[in-house]
């Protein structure tokens, strides 16, 4: 049967091979649609690590070049948490979740890398303000003023890398290439682990983290403090307001800026999607356009092979081995489309292409494949029923 | 003589192309299956291409406030090099750099400047505003040209005095007085008070040079040191007095930064910058790879890229409606038989299909421009970025007539060919044999 199917594709190669190449392409574009759909929505479904709900970010600049010296800055943030509905405030770096601001870096633990690391310098309280999920030891205490390295907490992916099985808490590591010599606050030893935190939007997958704590005299060169403010659920723009003028009522040479963390990652949220939609609508008008114009070829190579069709039904096959026939066909030339692109695909998880891991490949792979062989069906189901309804002597008639 | 034999063939020829004509539509009309599926493949692929050419020129093509963008040079950074192999340094112009050297150009008509939008807070009844504050000096006002509701831009004089005067759009005038009229009241930013000056019309977000919700003097800018340091945060807008004196100015430019004095020498080794139109500074950036010093604007690889996608893309639709021709000539073989026949070369074939397919392609081009001006409507009803209004122009739309013209030949020439080898018997005989 499949011998035969081929021989009569083969005769007909040069038309064919226009297909193929159609499906070739219809695969191609299939496959990175998908590729692209199943890696957000795998990210969208993971947890974010952490609770961006009810946090708001408070941006304290100091104005015309000034520094800002430690103790009008405690003043503020002792100012604003006494405030009714501010529940904690923590300072970090300017790197905050959903905005487009990163801090990121390559960490080395015993001549072994870690891949590229974003790092976030968070205080004592930081946990409080964005409940991360800790799996191992604790988060950053007063206590830790006495300790001779700098105390970091690592997500889990970190670990992994740099750690492996092995134990983690109380191991030392540095950045990349450390040097000779290495200063006590480059000297990160590990207190806490916690769970892969997905910081960058809601569609991005998770990357290695590391908490730095910021260490008591880190403030005075600062031009810029960021403050994590956890509120009470229900605080709205009275409160912005009064957080800004707290601020400027300790100094008013500085400026302020609150901003919800939630509005944030929903406006980053819109920029990642805006691409994603784009290229889905393409993908789908393409596939639309291939599915229009194979079954436009299919239904007239049928009306073409009229007398070989009757022929074929006078010598007494049934109208549905006829529809099979016609059906198999498309399948075997389908084959050959997705088999090329099956190839083209194949290099991406090989060469390992974007960075990305093998599984979304794969899936995408599978995707495609179901796709085309659903698509191509569905354009040759028709057609094959109108040639298995021809008429043996209608058709040997018109001959 | 030999004028009447020309003009009789120039009338052969316009018969020809008549008839050619007349059968190319009784040819569409006759399957209306096949010529819905082809004209759905040729408008579909031409509007995604039209909108994407219309957010193109949305970016870097003219449009309020940047009209005379033929005529404008843009500053967007200062790259230092440090010493030593300790990398680059990116940012743009200080003051220092635009007073002391590009003010000081020949060619330039006016040297304007402003700033990138940065973040600032107002506050009406307990509600917060998120604001986009620029900061600019007088002679931004005069070089752009922005709608004025009501009032004025701040003058070159209120700039250096540092007046507090503020220009804001109308969103910001209708978010914090609820209305437009509000030439002269006062305005708190960041709980510090500006007069308002003027009202204009909102400006794209996607108009990176000329977008604010509020504009204020650059002597108010944090930003604004009096110090011989050459990064800040302006970005210099030069205006050429013509558009034939852009390469002049352009070039001056590039002379000037030979001579511009390293305050730091000890830490940096040299400072590179350009003065490039909109789409030559994005360019510039983003397709570098090699050469830090960025020397090359990269404007040719970018159409080069931008010409192979497009290319890529009409691939597949391309090749579609190549498979429905072929099959389409199968079914036309009685007809070409006939014409063979009757002594028709393979040219005469081969051009009358391209006819019937150019047509075939013009019209779905034109379906493809009302589709391209029907979605826009839709992206701007959703507001992807704020205050943005994409729409066609005249040369997007010749853009897409000459991308549908490229695209129906890419597709009539393969089964222009194929109908032109098909041999006369045997298509007679209506069974599309080849010779």
């Amino acid at each position: 049967m499949f011998r035969h199917l081929f021989t009569l594709i083969w005769n007909r190669k040069r038309a064919n091979l226009l297909l193929i190449s159609e499906i070739f392409f219809s695969f191609v574009v299939l496959f990175g649609v998908a590729a692209v759909l199943i890696t957000s929505a795998k990210n969208y479904l993971a947890p974010h690590g952490f609770n961006y709900e009810q946090v708001w970010r408070l941006e304290v600049r100091a104005g015309q070049n000034l520094k800002m010296p430690r103790a009008e800055l405690d003043d503020v943030l002792r100012q604003v948490k006494a405030l009714p509905g501010v529940r904690t405030v923590a300072l970090t770096s300017g790197n905050l979740p959903f905005i487009f601001n990163v801090n990121n870096s390559v960490y080395e633990y015993q001549g072994k890398k870690s891949p590229v690391t974003n790092y976030y310098d968070a205080d004592d309280h930081y946990n409080e303000a964005l409940q991360l999920h800790l799996r191992e030891g604790r988060w950053f205490a007063p206590a830790d003023d006495g300790s001779n390295h700098r105390p970091v907490v690592i997500s889990q992916d970190l670990r992994e890398s740099l750690f492996g099985n092995g134990p983690a808490l109380g191991k030392i590591f540095t950045w990349e290439n450390p040097g000779k010599d290495v200063k006590p606050e480059d000297q990160f030893q590990v207190v806490g682990v916690a769970e892969p935190v997905r910081m960058e939007s809601d569609f991005s997958a998770a990357i290695p983290t590391a908490w730095l704590r910021l260490l008591p005299y880190d403030t005075t060169h600062w031009e810029t403090a960021n403050v994590l403010v956890r509120v009470a659920p229900g605080s709205g723009g009275e409160l912005q307001e009064k957080i800004a003028r707290t601020v400027a009522g300790v100094t008013r040479q500085w400026t302020s800026q609150v901003r919800v963390m939630d509005d944030e990652r929903l406006h980053r949220r819109r920029y990642t999607l805006v691409p994603v939609v784009g290229l889905c609508i393409m993908g789908l008008f393409l596939i639309i356009n291939v599915a229009l114009g194979l079954f436009g070829v299919l239904w007239y190579n049928i009306s073409q092979r009229r007398a070989e069709i009757g022929l074929r039904r006078a010598m007494g096959a049934t109208g549905a081995g006829i529809g099979w026939q016609f059906l198999g066909e498309m399948m075997v030339v389908t084959t050959f489309g997705v088999v090329l692109g099956g190839l083209l695909a194949a290099q991406f998880p090989l060469l390992n292409a974007f960075d990305l891991p093998v599984q979304p490949y794969l899936l995408a792979i599978a995707a495609a494949t179901g796709a085309v062989y659903f698509i191509t069906a569905l354009c040759a189901w028709q057609p094959s029923r109108l040639a298995a309804a021809i008429q043996p002597a209608v058709a040997l008639r018109e001959e | 003589m030999q004028r009447a034999a020309k003009h009789d063939v120039l009338i052969i020829a316009k018969t020809m192309l008549r008839s050619y004509l007349k059968i190319a539509w009784k040819v569409l009309m006759r399957r209306k299956f096949f010529t819905f599926i082809s004209l759905f493949g040729v408008s579909f692929t031409l509007m995604i291409l039209l909108v994407v050419a219309a957010m193109f020129d949305h970016m870097v093509g003219p449009g309020t406030p940047v009209k005379r963008v033929d005529r404008m040079l843009f500053v967007n950074a200062i790259r230092q090099q440090r010493v030593d192999d300790h990398g680059w340094m990116t940012m743009p112009a200080s003051i220092h750099f635009v007073d002391d050297y590009v003010r000081k150009l020949k060619t330039p008509e006016l040297v304007g400047i402003s700033t990138g939008a940065s973040n600032a807070t107002a506050f009406t009844k307990s509600k917060l505003l998120p604001l986009d504050v620029a900061y600019t000096d007088g002679n931004f006002w005069q070089i752009m040209d922005y709608d004025f509701l009501g009032g004025r831009p701040f003058t070159k004089a209120e700039v250096q005095q540092a007046q507090q005067v503020c220009v804001i759009n109308e969103a910001t005038a209708r978010d914090y007085f609820g209305s437009t009229a509000v030439v002269g009241r006062t305005i708190e930013i960041d709980l510090k008070r500006y007069r308002v000056a003027g009202v204009v019309r909102n400006v794209s977000a996607a108009n990176f040079y000329a977008y604010a919700d509020v504009w204020l003097p650059y002597t108010l800018s944090s930003e604004y040191f009096k110090d011989n340091r050459l990064n800040g945060v302006f970005l210099p807008v030069l205006l050429a007095p013509s558009a034939a004196a852009m390469p002049a100015m352009r070039e001056e430019y590039r002379q000037m930064m030979k001579r511009v004095e390293i305050p730091n020498p000890k830490e940096v080794k040299a400072v590179f910058s350009y003065a490039d139109p909109i789409l030559a500074g994005i360019t510039r950036g983003i397709l570098n790879h090699q050469d830090q010093t960025m020397d090359d604007d990269n404007l040719d690889s970018f159409y080069l890229i931008m010409g192979g996608l497009a290319l890529l893309f009409m691939l597949l639709p391309a090749l579609n409606l190549v498979n429905l021709n072929v099959t389409r000539i199968l079914e036309r073989s009685g007809e070409i038989g006939v014409r063979k026949a009757f002594g028709a070369t393979g040219r005469n074939l081969v051009s009358q299909f391209l006819v019937e397919n150019v047509v075939l392609a013009l019209v779905g081009g034109l379906l493809g421009l009302a589709l391209a001006a029907g979605a826009l409507a839709l992206v701007n009803e959703a507001h992807p970025v704020a205050y943005a209004h994409f729409a066609l122009s005249w040369s997007v739309f010749g853009w897409g007539m000459l991308l549908t013209l490229i695209f129906g030949l890419m597709s009539g020439v393969y089964p222009a060919w194929k109908m032109s080898r098909l041999n006369p018997v045997a298509a007679l005989r209506g069974s599309g044999e080849q010779k």
